[in-house]
């Protein structure tokens, strides 16, 4: 494992200790905290370019929607690179470089990745998960190294009080939750509610911000409320008690695509065709829709910030048209994505170079304070309505979302319920 | 009642996708008194290929079938040219090999397909039946019913043909079986063969379900040992039961049981094995021989 | 670290072809010294190697002690066990939990190698009386079910979004910097560990449970308990899996249900077995592979890390079926039997020929891997 282990002649500790020696001079002249202001550089960044840290899985249970955050922001870059760099706030152009590893959804090991990176990277970015983001905030924070626009809607990561140097990406769970609670408490008619969800943050995300929408609205009853694991292989058993309760409204807060895609189709063969709310990272029209047979139902709405490239509504939209086109080129992914991550990754190198055109200095103090300050930032691929707002308090960088309803290819941004 | 009589229904399903893993670690487990690892990730291989085929237009019946002949000769492969050199040392080693070929495995399959969800084409219908205000659907019997003609030719092979007792004689003793004149090593191939074409079966029947991805069995194969040891390592009938067994209790002791729920339902399976093995250590059907391991 | 006399043999036989290697490693001065030359070279590195290097050595110190409790339950007792990552969670918790709480830190890892240890007992004694695999089957319940009830009792855990706790930031006085203090916290205890668990494998415990593992009948009629004994190994490698969760909180400094799920106790069983079953230095060569083999794997292409992990482990076992440890041994009879080719080993029908040919070194490597 090492080669000083071995060594244990009087020789070996004199040629041990002089090559340590030597290593730590290098060793700890680049370590220390993130570059303590003003002046000088921080680690990570040159005159002509930047890198940039990603830890997410890239193998394992996750590496589907893991894959995509690191592919997006890589096609943009790998565009962006391809036609010179990307031009800073402080007069210089540089080209973006990404380093990836894989943590295979493990927290002790994107704790390493993380050890790993965070005196070569500038600033660490895009990964994906609560746990896997959870297990280094401390140390980023300790170590003053950004870890910013990162995929977990967990409200941790947006509270600048408790996390000075972070700032999450996609919108927190409550907020998804909310925006269909809302829509249905304008409903004129009587609802009767079942719930399931995701037996962790991410679940009980959703169900807060739909409950605390939906109280004092009387015309709207939960019904039934369960949850299911993330590695079960069925949730037949939940969709079966659930269709008993006879709610003709199904709020499906999960994350897992064949399990969503099996729900629908369970509904069906139970005959119960409830009008069903599904998360942003569930409700692919080409994946997850259409294998399930979604058309059979009265209106399946979901809430959404980015264009899909599989509804034809965008096929032909300049954004679309170009995105596809890079992640092909640029970021080794050569199908069409059946995962949204890719599309808010690109969205993510997007308001990256919002910031840095915003840097006045190569410091990493410098950009938390040009990333802090974007206003209305029209990213490409997203909704009308919805933009990038980094200056509000307790919010990720995306906080506005259109709800949707799903109008048989594609979705619809709807207004009011029914 | 009706629910009740409907969760009983789902679980057999669910069940029928276990025993459609365990089947094949059974046969394995019979032919070399291994646990293999791998035998999931050996049918999702087996289940890209038939869908690789399906894309390039050839028809699903055929491209299962060819993904059959494939598995055939992947099961023969790996045993001559990776377990063999493990067989005969210590079966933690080999268990580990066939984890190592699971990591493998997969990663190829991600590499080679990407981690994207991918559709595979079922071989039924997903229309239902009902009767009694119970409703199922077309796929589920057709999974169910294929899975017990597959235990009853394994029950068959076992119990009435010749392949089937030297199968298990290697199994139990390789050596005396080499000196009565046995080729133990081409027996082991068409074992591991055997239960790879096994394996593939189980691939095409749930794949429409999971949806294809490289760890498509992974959840799935905890079920399946858990069903394997239930059942008793050496009978293809008792580990179909103990898999339905197991879907069932689960889905009624989420519903009906509230302090277990639908997140502590998972120890269902190994509650009712630990109770199981403390008055049997056979399993509900096994025989009681000496094991390898 | 604590089998002086394997690791040298090893870097002397990788070095060159020396005639007075024996000689010299069996005269006393050096048997006596090299301890205590380890031990300085050990309490130099972490002032001299950099910041990256300490933490992954910390690390490798985590795991290498979490393989070290299933060794003894695994490699030393022969009784599969599947759940050795539900103990190291479980000392995770215990210490997080203390931590948050401002509990003294001895106090929370008493807790921390008691609270797992007893766990442990109380499983051992039901599944001790089951034997082969039902008992893998029994300990692969403990993750399985660890990971909703982990997050069932959110009270205590803090649910799917875990714990997180710093408690190793290195006092005033002592003028380290953080990663520094931390490795010398894990090399101490992890040190510690390693010996005592050396002096009860090699001692009358370690040879009742190698007889346990070599035949349980005989060890009955030796009088020796089987039941026992199992019971006690198993106890014991979930006390130890509780001194790697306290480390673990130590150096990772968080803990969620994710930490305990079931893959990451196959990669422990991995680990141990490409280390060395039945080992000590096996057991820290686990933990290194369990640590460096993901960032090597990164290195080369962070999107095929499962491809090449896969395909590492099994070259690795290919070539060294007994682990990383049977390296040493398997160069000496390699240059003993002068470049015989062993290639992939003989088809089992011809179990004669084989048991013919074997040398006196083979014959006792059979031995060892024989059926258990």
């Amino acid at each position: 494992m090492n080669t000083h282990f071995r060594s244990r002649t009087a020789r070996g500790v004199a040629v041990v200790s002089a090559l340590a020696l030597t290593l730590t001079a290098c060793g700890r002249e680049g370590g220390g905290g993130g570059g303590g202001g003003g002046g000088s550089a921080s680690p990570g960044i040159t005159d002509d370019s930047v890198t940039l840290g990603v830890t997410t899985p890239l193998s394992g249970a996750t590496a589907g929607p893991g894959t995509c955050t690191v592919a997006g922001v890589k096609a943009y870059f790998g565009a962006k690179n391809a036609e010179g760099g990307v031009e800073f706030g402080d007069g210089k152009t540089r080209t973006v470089d990404i380093r990836a590893l894989d943590d295979t959804y493990d927290p002790q090991q994107a704790k390493a990745n993380y050890d790993q990176l965070k005196n070569d990277v500038f600033a660490m970015t895009a990964g994906l998960g609560t746990p896997t983001n959870r297990a280094w905030r401390d140390a980023a924070i300790a170590d003053e190294v950004p870890q910013v626009l990162i995929m977990t809607g967990d409200p941790l990561f947006s509270d600048t009080e408790e996390s000075p140097w972070q700032l999450g990406f996609v919108p927190i769970y409550q907020n998804e939750g909310e925006a269909f609670g809302e829509l249905l408490a304008t409903s004129s008619e009587e609802h009767k509610v079942a719930i399931l969800s995701q037996n962790d943050d991410y679940g009980e995300g959703y169900v807060e911000g739909f409950k605390s929408a939906i109280e004092g609205a009387d015309n709207i009853e939960i019904v039934d409320e369960l949850t299911y694991e993330a590695t079960d292989t069925s949730v037949d058993a939940q969709i079966t008690e659930l269709a008993s309760s006879g709610a003709d409204i199904f709020f499906n807060a999960m994350s897992v695509t064949p399990l969503m895609i099996a729900s629908l189709q369970k509904a069906q063969q139970l005959n119960w065709k409830p009008s069903w709310f599904l998360p942003s990272n569930t409700s692919s029209p080409g994946a997850i829709l259409e294998p399930g047979g979604a058309a059979a139902y009265p209106g399946i709405y979901s809430v959404s910030f980015a264009k899909a490239p599989q509804s034809p509504a965008f096929a032909q939209d300049e954004d679309v048209v170009e995105y596809l086109a890079a992640l092909k080129e640029h970021g080794d992914y050569p199908d069409p994505p059946a995962f949204p991550h890719c599309q808010w990754s690109w969205m993510i190198g997007a308001t990256l170079e919002q910031a840095f055109g915003e840097m006045t200095e190569p410091t990493r103090e410098n950009f938390m304070e040009a990333l802090r300050s974007i206003e209305d930032f029209q990213a490409p691929l997203m909704l009308e309505g919805t933009a990038v707002n980094t200056s509000e308090e307790g919010q990720p960088a995306v906080s506005t979302l259109n709800v949707q309803k799903f109008n048989g290819k594609g979705y619809d941004t709807v207004e009011s319920f029914g | 009642m009706g629910t009740f009589i409907q969760l009983v229904i789902d679980g057999l399903s669910t069940g029928s996708v276990y025993a459609a893993l365990a089947l094949a670690i059974v046969l394995v487990h019979s032919a070399t008194g291994l646990i293999n690892f791998a035998q999931g990730g050996m049918a999702v291989l087996a289940a890209y290929f038939a869908w690789y085929l399906t894309n390039q237009g050839v028809p699903l019946i055929v491209a299962i079938l060819l993904s059959i002949v494939f598995s055939f000769a992947l099961g023969a492969v790996v045993e001559r040219w990776l377990m063999r050199r493990f067989e005969r040392g210590d079966p933690d080693t080999a268990v580990v090999v066939t984890i190592g070929l699971l990591t493998l495995i997969t990663g190829i399959a991600g590499w080679l397909w990407t981690y994207n969800n991918q559709q595979f084409p079922s071989l039924f219908p997903l229309d239902t039946v009902s009767f009694l205000g119970v409703s199922v659907s077309i796929r589920s019997i057709g999974t169910t019913v294929v899975i017990v003609v597959a235990m009853v030719l394994l029950q068959a092979l076992f119990v009435g043909t010749k392949l089937g007792l030297a199968l298990r004689a290697v199994a139990i003793n390789p050596q005396s079986a080499a000196f009565s004149g046995l080729p133990v090593g081409r027996l082991l191939m068409v074992g591991w063969g055997l239960a790879a074409v096994l394996g593939a079966v189980a691939g095409a029947l749930v794949a429409p379900q999971l949806t294809l991805t490289p760890g498509m069995l992974d959840n799935a194969l905890v079920y399946a040992l858990a069903a394997v040891i239930l059942g008793g390592l050496t009978s293809p009938v008792g580990v179909v039961v103990a898999a339905w067994i197991i879907g069932i209790l689960e889905n009624l002791a989420a519903v009906y049981v509230p302090f277990i729920g639908h997140d502590l339902k998972i120890a269902v399976p190994f509650i009712l094995l630990f109770v199981v093995l403390i008055v049997r250590p056979q399993g509900l059907f096994g025989r009681k021989t000496v094991v390898r391991v | 670290m604590a089998s002086a006399s394997s690791l040298s043999t090893s870097s002397r036989s990788a070095a060159a072809p020396a005639a007075a290697a024996p000689s010299f490693r069996q005269r006393r001065w050096v048997r006596m010294a090299a301890p205590l030359v380890l031990a300085l070279v050990l309490a130099v590195l972490p002032l001299v190697l950099p910041e990256f290097a300490n933490e992954t050595i910390a690390r490798i110190g985590v795991f290498a002690v979490a393989v070290l409790g299933l060794n003894v339950v695994m490699g030393y007792t022969g009784q599969v066990s599947l759940g050795q990552i539900f103990f190291l969670g479980v000392g995770a918790y215990v210490t997080a939990y203390g931590v948050q709480n401002d509990w003294n830190i001895v106090l929370v890892f008493v807790l921390a190698c008691l609270i797992p240890a007893v766990a442990g007992l109380i499983v051992a004694l039901a599944a001790a009386r089951l034997g082969g695999l039902a008992i893998a089957m029994v300990t692969v319940a403990l993750p399985i079910v660890g990971v909703p009830l982990a997050k069932r009792l959110s009270e205590f855990t803090g649910g799917s979004q875990g714990l997180s706790a710093r408690f190793a930031d290195n006092p005033e006085w002592t003028g380290l910097y953080d990663d520094q203090w931390q490795l010398y916290i894990v090399l101490v205890i992890g040190g510690i560990v390693f010996l005592l668990t050396r002096y009860l494998v090699r001692g009358k415990y370690g040879r009742a449970f190698a007889i346990v593992k070599g035949n349980e009948n005989v060890a009955s009629s030796m009088g020796i308990s089987p039941y026992r004994y199992k019971v006690l190994a198993f106890t014991i490698a979930s006390l130890i899996g509780g001194v790697s969760g306290f480390l673990y909180m130590l150096v990772v400094q968080y803990t969620s249900p994710e930490t305990m799920s079931f893959g990451h106790s196959i990669e422990l069983l991995a680990a141990m077995v490409i280390g060395g079953a039945g080992s000590i230095v096996g057991s820290i060569l686990g933990g290194a592979w369990y640590v460096l083999v993901p960032q090597l794997t990164n290195a080369v292409d962070a999107s095929l890390t499962a491809l090449l992990q896969g395909a590492v482990l099994l070259l690795v076992l290919f070539v060294l079926p007994g682990g990383l440890a049977s390296l040493p041994r398997a160069l000496t009879r390699g240059r003993r039997r002068s470049g015989a080719d062993r290639g992939v080993g003989a088809p089992p029908t011809t179990p004669s020929s084989t048991a013919g040919s074997g040398t006196a070194a083979e014959g006792s490597e059979r031995e060892r891997q024989g059926p258990a």
